[in-house]
């Protein structure tokens, strides 16, 4: 089993969610970006996702885009997102990886030559988001000969029979798309999520994650209760240092506080179930 | 091609997840409204009655003795509504559009054309109308903007990426991703996930068919050449398509090559491009090492795009059609010429068609003839063309 597979696995035995950050790399500098994923880690992230920018990611909202301008006119290369990989693990930080993009950067370096070099140094998965199961089997391939899962995303407009055959597919997790739309943070998670995750746990038992819009602990405890087995918060997390005049130090401190209270919401099955067995 | 929407390699279905099943259910709306003659019926009534089909077939007489060469036949799209060949898709789209159900139209524009022509198409059939066009080209296609205004449609100015065309498809793709239950995003070129490049070429083959049947009712025989202007490659598709078997029939497309191939700052994805996937399809691109994209420069707005449709890179990989590029500098001299000796004033796009022409013209000599189409007219660029030259 992949790591990612055996870190859902202890989670639910221990009746948790997964709590995945996306973090934008290169966006302040991959100096930051280590900082950040060493700061998400000690604060109990299970998962990150890793996005490798790029310059037209038309399924993005505002805020990764301008994270991905960023990250581009400061010089980054999908070289540096691989230096970045082998400086977090060279930092002992041994968490599932899993890098997020869109299928260009992947085809230009050739989509096998990406997986060997993405699985050398050291990552766990690749998601990339215009490539729907229709175009996947170059990527698939690439990525089964070099041990990396392949994460899929549904959306609330998926039908069941393609939900089935997505789920079919996954390897790892696949990744729920909360809203009919583009990445942002939102307050409250809408009734599209809801029942997406409802109608995917009746179709299959394949860890869902949800992501797109999610910013707060109410929101993780609704997921996780509406049937998720983890949740992805990006943009939120981009809004806390981009948008903040304090010292790199105590915005990293106040990520890891938020980050500690998301990861708390996801331990609400177990509380719930503890709840259960007091009454 | 396929039935997945491929041309040889290039092509395909690349979107997100949240975009697949409205553009399976626009698959299924063409698929079937493109058979029905009702359909059939009324768009090819709308064409004649409203968009002013068939345009003439002008043999330019004057220009050719100039050039000293080929027969020069000119396909006149500028003289459809609106002043271009976008007219023909714009209302196939939009009455597919109406016939699915759907009550919003939303389009990227680059010159403006487009969202001129989408505008007009949403005012007569009722439909409201959103544009997304790039801060750089309000800035440069003022008119456009306002003509757009006055046609009842919201003009939504982008400021993400470089603010030209193809930021205005990304933020299209945005909005239709959340809206498309009620919203028919109307692509303006033959690029685009499947179906785009199919449909739009099947709605503006309508150029070449016309230009088929004129060749040979004026000259008894088919063109040696066909010549046109490749941004996203609409207008050239459209005029290529109908004469694909016709193999003693030379293609050529002229791509910008704005300050020139050596500068960087040019729109020439045929001939400087790689391979890659943007925009939904498996094509040639403008990009880096890395696949970061390129940011483009053309004197034509219209042009300005750093990839080309899939159907574009399969003929060019074939070798059926040819693809040169034309500078800035050639355009606007082609701009004039065709000005001062036919009376017509060209759309800077199809100004790098006129440049491409002549020499095309020259190397066949004599005796032969060549169509080129003449996509639209210059009016939207006289500004421009005033201001460069310090006239304003």
């Amino acid at each position: 089993m992949s790591l990612i597979g055996a870190t859902f696995g202890a989670l639910k035995s221990s009746g948790e969610g997964a709590y995945i950050p996306y973090v934008c790399c290169g966006d302040r500098g991959t100096e930051f970006t280590v900082k950040l994923v060493r700061t998400l880690a000690k604060a109990g992230a299970d998962i990150v996702e890793l996005g490798l920018p790029f310059s037209d990611p038309l399924a993005d909202g505002p805020t990764i885009q301008a994270a991905m301008v960023r990250a581009l006119s400061s010089g980054f290369t999908t070289q540096s997102l691989f230096d970045t990989i082998s400086r977090i693990r060279d930092d002992g930080i041994g968490k599932p990886i899993v890098v997020m993009t869109y299928y260009n950067p992947v085809v230009r370096m050739g989509v096998d030559a990406f997986c060997e070099k993405l699985s050398k140094v050291g990552g766990d998965a690749v998601l990339t988001v215009d490539l729907p199961i229709e175009e996947s089997r170059q990527l698939d391939d690439a990525a089964g000969d070099n041990g990396l899962d392949v994460i899929r995303l549904v959306a609330p407009t998926t039908s069941d029979a393609r939900a089935r055959e997505i789920m079919g597919q996954a390897t790892g997790f696949v990744y729920a798309v909360s809203i009919s739309g583009v990445t942002g943070a939102k307050d409250t998670l809408p009734d599209t999520a809801v029942s997406l995750l409802g109608r995917l746990s009746r179709i299959s038992s394949v860890p869902v994650a949800l992501g797109f819009g999610i910013s707060n602990q109410g929101q993780v405890r609704d997921a996780i209760s509406a049937g998720a087995s983890g949740v992805v918060e990006g943009s939120a997390l981009i809004n806390m240092y981009s948008q903040s005049s304090q010292d790199e130090e105590s915005v990293l401190d106040l990520i890891e506080k938020h980050s500690r209270g998301i990861k708390s919401a996801t331990r609400f099955i177990s509380d719930e179930e503890t709840q259960k067995e007091r009454l | 091609m396929t039935a997945d929407g491929y041309f040889g390699r290039f092509g395909g279905f690349y979107v997100p997840e949240v975009l697949v099943f409205a553009l399976k259910e626009l698959q299924a709306g063409y698929r079937r409204f493109s058979q029905d003659s009702d359909f059939k019926d009324d768009l090819h009534n709308l064409l004649c009655t409203y968009a002013g089909r068939p345009t003439p077939l002008y043999f330019a007489k004057r220009l050719t003795d100039v050039v000293g060469g080929a027969s020069i036949y000119l396909k006149r799209e500028d003289l459809a509504h609106t002043g271009s060949h976008k007219i023909n898709n714009a209302l196939g789209q939009a009455l597919l559009a109406k016939r699915m159900g759907k009550s919003r139209v939303i389009a990227e524009t680059g010159a403006g054309q487009h969202g001129v022509a989408t505008a007009t198409a949403c005012a007569l059939l009722g439909l409201d109308c959103e544009v997304y066009m790039g801060e750089t080209d309000v800035e440069r296609q003022k008119l456009n903007c306002y003509r757009m205004n006055l046609l009842g449609a919201k003009v939504n100015v982008v400021r993400s990426g470089s603010r030209t065309l193809k930021d205005s498809i990304n933020e299209a793709m945005r909005d239709y991703a959340s809206t498309s239950d009620h919203t028919h995003y109307l692509i303006g070129s033959v690029v685009g996930p499947h179906p785009y490049p199919t449909m739009v070429r099947d709605f503006q083959s309508v150029i070449g068919a016309e230009a088929k049947e004129q060749t040979l009712a004026q000259t008894g025989r088919l063109p040696d050449a066909l010549v046109a202007c490749v941004g996203g490659g609409s207008n050239s598709i459209g005029l290529f398509h109908p004469f694909a078997e016709d193999k003693e029939v030379q293609m050529f497309g002229a791509e910008a090559a704005g300050e020139g191939i050596e500068t960087g700052r040019h729109s020439a994805s045929v001939v400087a491009g790689r391979e890659g996937v943007l925009h939904g399809s498996r094509t040639l691109i403008l990009q880096d090492d890395d696949g970061q994209i390129s940011e483009t420069a053309s004197v034509a707005a219209g042009l300005d795009y750093p990839a080309v449709g899939p159907e574009h890179a399969f003929l060019s990989g074939i070798g059926r059609a040819k693809y040169s590029a034309v500078t800035d500098r050639e355009a606007v001299s082609a701009f004039h010429q065709l000005s001062e000796a036919e009376g017509i004033i060209p759309a800077l796009e199809s100004a790098h068609a006129m440049h491409l022409a002549t020499i095309v013209a020259r190397d066949l000599g004599s005796e032969k003839a060549l169509v080129v189409c003449l996509s639209g007219r210059g009016d939207k660029d006289v500004d421009q063309i005033a201001r460069l030259e310090g006239m304003l």
